[in-house]
């Protein structure tokens, strides 16, 4: 069984699913020198991917991404803060990824995915890096997708804590990239509601009815009920395998391929991060070029993706 | 600053300026009153056609799943069979394909994924079984709530799941093993339970585990003298009583009934009446939902 020849000489007695389960290195490497996926997509090519707004009612923005056939659900609710000394008029964010048990056979509950924290703190890093301020590359800075200070409501008093909850539905690979584009997309669709101060200090919701009809309380962000979203980051996972790059992996391949890159791009195709925890493969450096290249196209159709989604949704 | 979990600094939900004085559901003349969603006291929510697309799917299953008219028991009552574009239901299988078998289910803002593995190895060293085990866990989403949650299990839920499904399931077919059946409420709309096990149900059914019959469940809440089936959210929160029946439709077997609350017997019959009768005509659309898979798998 262990002998690396065994594989050879069965491969041809053998049914395909049977080979498939007892050398699943040996057959993806026959596809991959055929540069053909198991699941007939090129190297360097992602799954299907759709998106669709508003799935969460109770949430003030929401998404649901699907690549392939991972799902992430993304929501997002506003609650208010007594923003911090040190920056008063910033309101903040809170992610968090979670994988429940329902997503894949091997979460149970009680005993969280140890992927999940990983991919929280990942997203943590690209989608609000503008409070990490000790990179001090003047371009990181002024890249952050979301301008804390659009979140402040009265300077010192009252700011808008966004809690983004991302929920994997189905986990079948590339985990980070979905999560991120529902991230993403669930911010796109973020409808800020209209508040007020009262005498008491406490921020209240004006109801949308009576809204305009009599005004006697003074709402504090009449203008600000959409965040600017500038430079959206998008990124793709690839596995690196011997000298093959393969875009977008399964949950399979990654099982059986264990080092993966992801790079995360603005969309103006500037680095945002870039992701290689280690890995028996080493990448040389036209790997990690050809990792990037992938990822320039695959921000431009995960673009288009997202301004479709986002223009469908106002024609409704 | 955002990543620190434990360091958040506590929040609150803004609520409304005005608290709205909610006049209560019922007065003495009250019946005249309009369920929230336009629908009649003994309609259930109805499981039919256009599907919001959640899950990405465009298949088009049309059921009507209204029209519980029993006139005779609220005899002035104004029954309005309006179905608002927001109360559509339905239910698919295969939603999750990293499962075993799965089903979602959408009632109302009502919505459920539950996932079925196995069978498989039991994880906790347990003693040797000849029957199977059914492994039973109910969690929310964060969000579920309008006031954002802690996303928890619902230990409650959980073991009510497992009592309702057990008594279902053939537990002799898969001796050694364990089966869990994992829902997540995505949002929480009103009914979840009722809605949980019907779909966990389905799910199982997905899964090819063996069934003597498939499991549906229907809530009925008591608000003064009036029956309300399928309650909301809103109409939960202001119940005498509730009551929720699970039950085998072919075989005309409860497997589960609660009932909290103040009630009369006169009012229990009538109420468990109404359950069962819903729990027929949801169980056909279950049906219709398997054959649906079945035949679209054939294809």
């Amino acid at each position: 069984m262990g002998l690396p020849d065994a594989s050879e000489d069965l491969s041809s007695e053998m049914e395909v699913d049977a080979f498939r389960r007892l050398f699943p290195l040996r057959y993806f490497e026959r596809h991959l020198s055929e540069s053909i996926r198991p699941d007939a997509r090129p190297l360097g090519r992602a799954r299907d991917t759709t998106l669709a707004l508003g799935a969460v009612a109770s949430a003030h923005g929401s998404a649901l991404a699907k690549i392939g056939s991972t799902t992430m659900l993304a929501a997002i609710k506003m609650e208010v803060m007594t923003p911090s000394t040190e920056s008063p008029d910033e309101g903040s964010i809170a992610i968090d990824f979670h994988m429940p048990p329902i997503c894949s056979p091997i979460v149970r509950p009680g005993r969280p995915a140890e992927a999940a924290p990983v991919i929280s703190k990942q997203l943590s890093d690209t989608i609000s890096r503008q409070v990490k301020s000790f990179l001090c590359y003047p371009f990181l800075l002024n890249s952050g997708m979301i301008n804390l200070k659009e979140l402040s409501l009265v300077s010192g008093k009252a700011a808008w804590m966004a809690y983004l909850d991302i929920y994997c539905l189905d986990a079948d690979g590339a985990l980070f990239d979905a999560a991120l584009l529902s991230a993403v997309a669930a911010f796109s669709h973020l409808q800020i509601p209209i508040v007020s101060l009262n005498d008491d200090g406490k921020i209240e919701l004006i109801s949308e009815e009576d809204d305009g009809a009599k005004l006697e309380v003074e709402p504090v962000n009449k203008e600000k009920r959409k965040l600017t979203l500038s430079s959206i980051p998008f990124s793709l996972t690839c596995i690196l395998h011997k000298n093959y790059i393969l875009a977008d992996p399964t949950a399979e391949e990654e099982s059986i391929m264990e080092t993966a890159v992801t790079v995360v791009l603005d969309s103006s195709s500037r680095l945002v991060s870039f992701y290689k925890p280690g890995g028996p493969v080493l990448a040389h450096t036209s790997a990690v070029q050809d990792c990037v290249a992938l990822t320039r196209q695959r921000v431009k159709e995960l673009q288009n993706i997202l301004d479709e989604t986002l223009s469908g949704m106002e024609i409704d | 600053m955002a990543a620190q979990g434990g360091a958040a600094p506590s929040t609150y939900t803004p609520t409304p300026t005005k608290k709205t004085q909610r006049s209560p559901f019922f007065s003495d003349s009250d019946v005249d009153w309009l369920r929230p969603d336009g629908r009649g006291f003994h309609q259930c929510r109805p499981a039919c056609g256009f599907t919001f697309n959640l899950l990405g799917c465009c298949d088009l299953i049309v059921f009507t799943y209204a029209g519980m008219f029993s006139l005779s028991l609220l005899s002035s009552c104004a029954f309005f069979s309006v179905l608002y574009s927001y109360m559509k239901g339905f239910f698919r299988t295969g939603a999750v394909n990293s499962a075993a078998g799965s089903a979602y289910a959408e009632f109302g803002n009502t919505k459920v994924i539950v996932s079925v593995f196995g069978p498989r190895e039991s994880k906790k060293a347990m003693v040797y079984s000849d029957v199977g085990r059914l492994n039973c866990n109910v969690s929310y989403t964060t969000f579920a709530n309008p006031a954002r949650g802690l996303g928890s299990d619902n230990k409650e839920f959980s073991s009510m799941l497992h009592k309702a499904l057990e008594g279902a399931i053939m537990l002799e077919t898969f001796p050694k093993t364990t089966v869990d059946v994992f829902a997540l409420v995505l949002e929480s709309g009103g009914s979840d339970l009722p809605v949980v096990i019907s779909c966990a149900s389905l799910a199982l059914a997905d899964a090819g585990i063996m069934m003597y019959d498939l499991v549906a469940g229907v809530s009925v809440s008591c608000l003064g003298r009036n029956l309300i089936i399928d309650p909301i959210l809103e109409e939960e929160s202001f119940q005498d009583g509730s009551m929720m029946i699970t039950c085998m439709p072919s075989r005309y077997e409860v497997t589960q009934l609660t009932i909290t609350g103040e009630w009369s017997t006169a009012k229990l019959n009538e109420a468990m009446q109404l359950c069962l009768d819903a729990c027929s005509k949801l169980d056909k659309i279950m049906r219709a939902c398997l054959e649906e898979a079945a035949s679209a798998s054939q294809d």
